[in-house]
């Protein structure tokens, strides 16, 4: 191992431990770390320029195959095309919620189920994993879990299993297409995948484990749902359309909703990347938000982006000073090349990190790993790359900080008045991971192998 | 007295700071806060207070806790947010009370009526306390106020600025194995009042 190895070890492990300390803002950290790794690892120990300009990577968006393409992306660095997508992404999330759209939709599906707690929680749980497909879970369980705290008032239930069952649909949602979680985007982006790639693969054991999901939290929680209150209570509980602020916002937000969700879909065939379709939904949104402009602006988590920034840099060090290729040649004599083994590894492994450290981070790291066991091995790398995305997204549901949604699910239940401790929390959601996971295990195994 | 005060002591475990503060609360005829207004701020919320007094002066966990967009899923953060609100709406509506820890020294110092104070004890004196109200040996009396006090610290010095038992915090700094419960209180008492004859109000 070279001494740029080493550096570059040490500066990606005091990253993740500063991270997961939360003592310096994340972003800062991997900012100051990415710097870090650009100078030492690059600049003084490799004395190679040409691979700085290369990580930084800026040189990616002028060409035209970073706006219109299907094949893989070719370079290393900074994944723009990820950045660019999740930042169009939150301009459209931040439009939506500007003018109501969740509260709506949270408050017209429990109106439609008559306000019974049963339906509810199926509804939700459905809503949960539908809309978490296409924008960040993070957005999707804050209404959810504030809509929830307030029908739990209404009807007397116990507010913390529904939220629990939210949390784990929204990461279950988020397995199943390729803008639904980050780690998807970066897998997708990085291996050169499409949206329907991910539709025909974790998608379809995502609506599988969703079956098992619905049933295993209806089977423990039905006794929690019980409600003494009756529905003509209701009566004169305010009607959904009131939550809409902007009425010709509104419909302006479903259309970009709509148009962005079929711009997905067919990137595959009009090879539309998803940095442009990105870029396109951020343009349309903020030209039609009008003198709200600023405001959706300011809601844009521009500190996740810095994050993802500083974070591809590190990885970068990672990468071309070899650490990688040691990994997956670690992984590759510990499973004596058995492809079964190496899938299960991939799985419960990604499944466990995640379930502790971001799973970002963690994504980051292992594409370059299977790309580089995809070289050594030979096995195909769509089975390791649907394993490592099953296992980075799903893991992340066992522990109250193994994903975002998690942490702003509780957060949301702990303001209202109901805190969630890690026993209870992992009392109820690790029994549907470790399922998920076996279900993707059992599928991957006997679809793929 | 007309004039708003707001009494805040802060204590160490065994010192009987409590006691201290409840009985300066019946003398001055206001309220007294301590784990209580849970209580007040469960029944608002309409939740089980069980559930939060578990979080009550605790500082939040490191590395078992996160925060995700300003979002924290602290319990312990939380909760501390839930009583630092509950104090500044009391201070904010002109309220005088006592109120024991929460860093409330800190959070309502911008009051003039604010008379921060801190007891402390000798570690006898504190250890036959405890051994008298937990009914426990002299060696785990210590142990559980070495426990109590590293909690208590470790929650101040994450929400303020200032060290928890700094002397320059505090207006006045007593300890209370000299002259016991009720002397200790009635020199509480005459400083309160010289102090609130230079407070302008």
């Amino acid at each position: 191992m070279t001494v740029a190895s080493i550096i570059a070890i040490i500066i990606f492990v005091v990253m993740f431990i500063l991270v997961i300390t939360e003592k310096i803002e994340k972003h800062i950290t991997t900012l100051c770390c990415g710097g870090l790794a650009l100078i030492v690892v690059f600049g003084i120990c490799l004395r190679d320029f040409e691979a700085i300009w290369n990580t930084i990577n800026l040189e990616a968006m002028i060409q035209p195959e970073f706006w219109r393409s299907a094949g893989e992306s070719e370079s290393g660095g900074i994944d723009w095309a990820t950045i660019l997508f999740l930042a169009g992404m939150m301009i459209m999330v931040e439009g939506m919620a500007r003018v109501g759209f969740f509260r709506w939709l949270c408050m017209l599906i429990a109106k439609l189920v008559k306000y019974k707690t049963v339906p509810i929680f199926i509804a939700f749980m459905t809503i949960s994993f539908v809309l978490s497909m296409f924008i960040a879970s993070i957005t999707v369980i804050l209404f959810l879990a504030f809509i929830t705290v307030e029908l739990s008032k209404l009807l007397k239930f116990k507010p913390v299993p529904m939220i629990l069952a939210e949390i784990f649909c929204a990461n279950l949602g988020g397995s199943a297409t390729m803008c639904g979680d980050p780690p998807n985007i970066i897998i997708g982006t990085q291996l050169g995948y499409t949206f329907n790639d991910f539709i025909m693969n974790t998608g379809v054991i995502a609506v599988i484990s969703f079956v098992f999901t619905v049933a295993y939290f209806y089977i423990i929680m039905r006794k929690d749902l019980k409600t003494t209150v009756s529905v003509e209570d209701f009566a004169d509980l305010p009607a959904p359309s009131s939550a809409i602020t902007d009425k010709p916002g509104f419909i302006i937000s479903a259309i970009i909703f709509i148009a962005s969700v079929i711009l997905l879909i067919t990137h595959g065939t009009t090879h539309l990347t998803v940095a442009a379709i990105g870029v396109i939904v951020a343009v349309v949104t903020l030209i039609t938000s009008g003198k709200h402009i600023l405001e959706v602006l300011k809601g844009v988590d521009y500190k996740t982006l810095l994050f993802f920034v500083g974070l591809f840099v590190v990885v970068s060090s990672l990468e071309q000073t070899g650490v990688l290729k040691i990994i997956a040649e670690f992984i590759q004599s510990i499973s004596g090349g058995n492809v079964f083994l190496m899938v299960c590894i991939i799985i419960w492994m990604s499944g466990f990190a995640s379930a502790f450290i971001d799973n970002i981070p963690f994504a980051a790291t292992m594409v370059p790993v299977i790309k580089a066991l995809a070289v050594t091995t030979g096995i195909n790398i769509d089975v390791m790359a649907w394993s490592l995305a099953m296992g980075t997204d799903i893991g992340g549901s066992a522990t109250p900080i193994g994903a975002s949604a998690n942490v702003v699910g509780t957060s949301a239940a702990a303001k209202a008045g109901h805190p969630i401790g890690w026993g209870v929390y992992c009392k109820k959601m690790v029994p549907p991971t470790i399922i998920v996971l076996l279900v993707t295990t059992v599928y991957i195994c006997a679809v793929y192998l | 007295m007309s004039k708003q005060m707001i009494i805040s002591i802060s204590r160490e475990y065994g010192s009987g700071g409590h006691e201290i503060a409840k009985m300066l609360a019946e003398r001055l005829g206001v309220a007294f806060y301590d784990r209580n207004m849970l209580d007040d701020i469960a029944n608002e919320m309409e939740v089980d207070v069980e559930n939060l007094h578990k979080y009550d002066e605790k500082r939040r966990l490191p590395i078992v806790r996160r925060t995700v967009r300003g979002y924290s899923n602290s319990p312990e953060e939380i909760v501390a947010e839930f009583q630092f609100d509950y104090l500044r709406k009391k201070a904010a509506a002109g309220e005088s009370f006592v109120v024991v820890g929460r860093c409330s020294e800190y959070i309502l110092r911008e009051y003039p009526g604010m008379i921060p104070i801190f007891i402390l004890g000798d570690e006898d004196e504190k250890s036959k306390r405890v051994q008298m109200v937990r009914g426990v040996s002299d060696s785990e009396a210590k142990s559980i106020m070495a426990r109590h006090d590293r909690t208590r610290k470790y929650y101040h010095n994450y929400h303020c600025p200032y060290k928890w038992g700094d002397s320059r915090t505090y207006e006045l700094t007593i300890n209370s194995s000299k002259l016991g419960l009720e002397a200790t209180t009635d020199v509480i008492m005459n400083f309160i009042k010289v102090r609130m004859e230079h407070t302008e109000n």
